[in-house]
């Protein structure tokens, strides 16, 4: 055996030899999804940095078709992305575009787009793959009189990023960012896994975002942004001791240096105070194991102490972490979506689902145009932390809860298990600072019964506000059809009549007016009823004020 | 004045005049129809079948109902132009006839109807309106069951054009006479006395029991009833026994479904025609068997009802409920046909008429020895 091993060397790969091989896993498995994953890394970045630093965010985007690629059946593609963020300083840039797990956000357990830092370095990783050529960046920040511009090319073996042919420049803004890939794919625009799908989609959740962008067969559009405010990304809370291994448990110990246990816990966590620490004290825990240092105990110790505060009723973990977009602003936004008849917009108030805390919105609308065909589903736009999340949907939690709601009871057509049909769109977003996907390349979130439930409630709530639109609608069409009915079949019942009773024309004339008097009191019984729908749809619009309009 | 086929077009004009009176002052017509359903149906065993109660069902006119009533007065108009020149049609065809007329006049475009479905509803509106049923409005369902055989009946109809036909059944050898949905123009008599007449459930047994000679032996009628019997058997038996004055006895499978839909319906009628049981109803057909103390007697073959068998669960189920709430069955005449029903309700037990053919294998002729020896004992309920 000891001779067998020794002939298989077992050699270690770098984090960045691990991914090139496998950029399937990070959303670059197809030729179109390599195009909108590298889009939506560099939309990504732009947005969380701009956050960051309290810039209201405008970002350009470019895509373009330059000439055939070096892949079977593939373009060879252009994509800019150009922000007025704070701009990264010459150290960083190599470390942002050209090495993974290089992150600001790792692990912190806040609401931003970005987690691990993989996808902007997988893009690049891309790029250099199909093109030979690695990311063209140009960035200036407020501190630098000129802008560096060079080209990012990931060091494989050594997962390091390395600086190519950098020069400063002079850079007509005062801060921001231009990233530019090269990359063999196909541009896919329309359909639900399209450029313009996931563009829609972003401005949508982004309400304050000014997004200009240009991609092939469209003019350049501009998409104004309907608020002016920066949403607070709130503080990182401490992490939950019930959301934790073990393992994590004591690496988080290490954080902390030499302190009293006692110190660690409370500072180090969230929802542990000194009542906890007395009640666990009291389930049996030795009080001198709370008086020793951190750095001193053994792993015997951390594991009976972990054991222990698993064993606690704890208070769930704070809803403070988590970010909203208020029903405010997405019911300006949605109208960014293009004509919309009528729509509905619920913000759930944060929440706590399998011990993280989470928040639930969701925007329903009725396009205006109707001739979208009635009998395909309607158009559903997921989203987790505010991205756009577009394969894969059977799988997703967002979609169980929809199939999981009675959409026909609020008027709009639905077969057995599944998504309701018509033109609609129901848009989902989910804002968890621990979001958990199905995979790397968060395509999917993984939804527990809990999780689906909340989204289910929200949607509800959503689908209930819709039915007064939908409700008035169908009472205007019960007045048409009842006046069109009365039009239609008068004449001809009392023609038959008289001919049957060989009547003279004037008792046809007089039961002729008879009728239409009966039925006419008919149509008024309706139309009453047709106001009392839209009086009562008023009287709603007045209470929810802003969130909900009628276009 | 109750409606019969001579008077229906002077009802539909004193109707339709009706309508078009209220019409006129502005005024929303009602029209009454007689409630066709158990709850409204009455047993008198001396008049021998359901009859209906008070309750009507009344349709007023209001831009809901203008669409169908509208339909009604159409169709009516087809129905009455029938009658006045004796054709007759199918439901179906009625369908096409409908079409045929809006096809010519666009502004009848609104009435189209889109399948037969709707079109027969509105044939069967017009017959509750009217009270009437539909072969009185000249619409006719294809003849089914009632094979008839005898070696001693003659039949006599009267035609459309007054000619009469003579049919001597025992002319027709082995070939049945099949009767008309319409036995009103029938008239009968016997070449020699006849004793009985046999209504048998399987149209296949009644084949077989011919075929073996039994109208050979027997100075009998024998007919097949093929299953729940159509308006034409149900009038024909009717006929026999008003005009014939013999015993009728019916022949079936001991289970709650032949029971309850094929001989009640052929003793009593049914609650969804009590307008007409009066003259599709022979209240002096006796149940022959299978008796359930015939199972024992002749040590038949029966064996349990299917739990995952719809139909049968479903007549199990009416049973409870016919117990509890069909006048029929609480009328203290039938308290023998009760009996059975619950009998069947408490064994979960049923055996077919085809049974009688285990008896004695050998023997073609045993079925018929057991009838004919049940009938003679008085060994019926």
């Amino acid at each position: 055996m000891a001779k067998q091993a020794s002939n298989n060397k077992i050699t270690t790969s770098s984090t960045a030899e691990y991914f090139s091989k496998n950029l399937q896993q990070v959303g670059f498995s197809s030729q179109t999804k390599a195009v909108l994953t590298t889009l939506k890394e560099a939309v990504d970045n732009a947005l969380d940095a701009c956050e960051e630093h309290g810039i209201l965010p405008e970002v350009s985007v470019v895509i373009q078709k330059v000439g055939s690629g070096s892949l079977k059946n593939s373009d060879q593609v252009r994509i800019r992305v150009e922000d007025n963020g704070p701009g990264i300083a010459t150290e960083d840039v190599p470390k942002v575009f050209g090495e993974y797990l290089a992150s600001s956000k790792f692990g912190r357990g806040r609401c931003s787009r970005g987690q691990q830092g993989i996808g902007i370095s997988a893009a690049t990783t891309w790029a250099q793959l199909t093109s030979a050529v690695g990311a063209k960046v140009i960035s200036r920040t407020q501190s630098m009189r000129k802008a560096l511009s060079c080209t990012v090319e990931v060091d494989i073996k050594n997962n390091k990023g390395i600086l190519k042919e950098k020069e400063m420049i002079d850079w007509d803004r005062p801060h921001g960012t231009s990233v530019e890939f090269l990359v063999d794919g196909r541009i896919q625009l329309n359909g639900e896994a399209g450029l313009l799908n996931y563009l829609n989609g972003t401005t949508l959740v982004n309400p304050h975002l000014k997004l200009h962008y240009q991609v092939p067969e469209m003019e350049k559009q501009t998409i104004d942004r309907v608020s002016q405010d920066i949403p607070a990304v709130p503080e990182a809370v401490e992490p939950h001791p019930h959301t934790m291994k073990l393992g994590e448990f004591i690496a988080h110990s290490h954080l902390f240096g030499r302190v009293k246990v006692e110190g660690w816990l409370k500072k180090g966590f969230s929802r542990i105070h000194e009542g906890v620490l007395t009640d666990l004290v009291k389930s049996g825990l030795p009080r001198s194991l709370l008086d020793k240092q951190v750095d001193s105990l053994k792993e015997a110790e951390f594991k009976q102490l972990f054991v222990a505060i698993q064993n606690e009723k704890l208070m769930a973990p704070s809803t403070k972490s988590v970010l909203s977009i208020g029903e405010e602003s997405m019911a300006k936004s949605i109208k960014r979506l293009g004509a919309v008849d009528f729509f509905a917009v619920v913000s759930r108030k944060p929440t706590i689902c399998d011990f993280k805390p989470v928040q639930i919105e969701v925007a329903v609308a009725r396009l205006e145009d109707k001739h979208i065909e009635s009998e395909s589903s309607v158009q559903v736009l997921r989203f987790a932390n505010r991205v756009p999340l577009q394969f894969d949907k059977s799988a997703c939690a967002i979609v169980h809860a929809i199939e999981s709601v009675n959409w026909r009871s609020y008027g709009i057509t639905q077969p057995k298990n599944s998504l309701p049909q018509g033109p609609y769109i129901i848009a989902v977003s989910v804002v968890s600072p621990f979001i958990k996907f199905k995979n790397a390349s968060k395509e999917t979130i993984d939804g527990s019964d809990e999780l689906v439930e909340e989204i289910r409630r929200a949607l509800i709530q959503a689908g209930q506000k819709l039915s007064k639109h939908i409700r008035r609608e169908v009472k205007a069409n019960e007045l048409e059809e009842k006046i069109r009915h009365i039009e239609q079949f008068g004449p001809i019942l009392v023609q038959g009549l008289c001919r049957i009773t060989e009547a003279p024309e004037a008792r046809k004339k007089r039961a002729e007016e008879g009728l239409l008097k009966l039925l006419g009191r008919d149509a008024h019984v309706t139309q009453q009823e047709l106001e009392d729908a839209h009086a009562k749809l008023e009287a709603h619009l007045k209470t929810t004020d802003l969130t909900e309009a009628n276009i | 004045m109750p409606t019969t086929e001579q008077n229906i077009p002077k009802i539909s004009k004193e109707l339709c005049n009706r309508l078009l009176q209220d019409l006129e002052r502005a005024k929303r017509p009602v029209l009454y129809a007689t409630k066709c359903s158990l709850d409204n149906s009455i047993y008198n065993h001396k008049v021998g079948y359901l009859t209906p109660g008070s309750k009507k069902v009344a349709t007023e006119l209001n831009v809901s109902s203008v669409k169908k009533m509208s339909r009604a007065i159409f169709m009516l108009e087809i129905l009455l132009r029938n009658i006045d020149t004796g054709a007759v049609n199918t439901k179906r065809e009625l369908y096409y006839i409908s079409k045929g007329y809006i096809k010519h006049d666009s502004t009848m475009k609104p009435l189209d109807f889109a399948d037969q479905n709707e079109s027969d509803e509105i044939i069967d509106f017009i017959c509750e309106m009217l009270e009437c049923y539909r072969e009185e409005v000249n619409c006719y369902a294809n003849d089914r069951g009632g094979q008839t055989y005898s070696q001693q009946l003659v039949v006599t109809e009267t035609l459309p054009d007054g000619d009469q036909a003579v049919v001597d059944l025992s002319k027709l050898g082995t070939t049945p006479f099949q009767p008309k949905n319409r036995p009103q123009n029938l008239s009968l008599s016997a070449r020699k006395k006849i004793d009985f007449c046999l209504i048998v459930e399987s149209e296949g047994t009644a084949n077989t029991l011919v075929a073996n000679g039994f109208t050979k032996r027997h100075n009998c009628i024998l007919m097949g009833a093929q299953g729940v019997p159509s308006n034409a058997v149900r009038g024909w038996c009717k006929l026999i026994q008003d005009q014939l004055r013999v015993p009728l006895y019916f022949f079936g499978d001991l289970d709650a479904y032949t029971m309850q839909n094929i001989y009640r319906t052929l003793k009593a009628g049914s609650a969804a025609s009590l307008i007409r049981n009066s003259d599709y109803s022979a209240p002096d057909v006796r149940f022959l068997g299978v008796l359930p103390e015939d199972i024992k007697k002749y040590d038949l073959n029966d064996y349990p009802v299917k739990e995952n068998d719809a139909q049968e669960v479903r007549a199990l189920k009416k049973a409870t409920d016919a117990l509890k709430n069909d006048p029929f069955f609480q009328d203290k005449k039938n308290k023998g046909l009760a009996q059975i029903l619950r009998w069947l309700l408490e064994n979960k037990r049923r055996c077919e008429q085809q049974a009688y053919f285990t008896v004695d294998p050998r023997d073609v002729t045993m079925p018929e020895k057991i009838i004919v020896e049940k009938i003679r004992r008085g060994d019926y309920v």
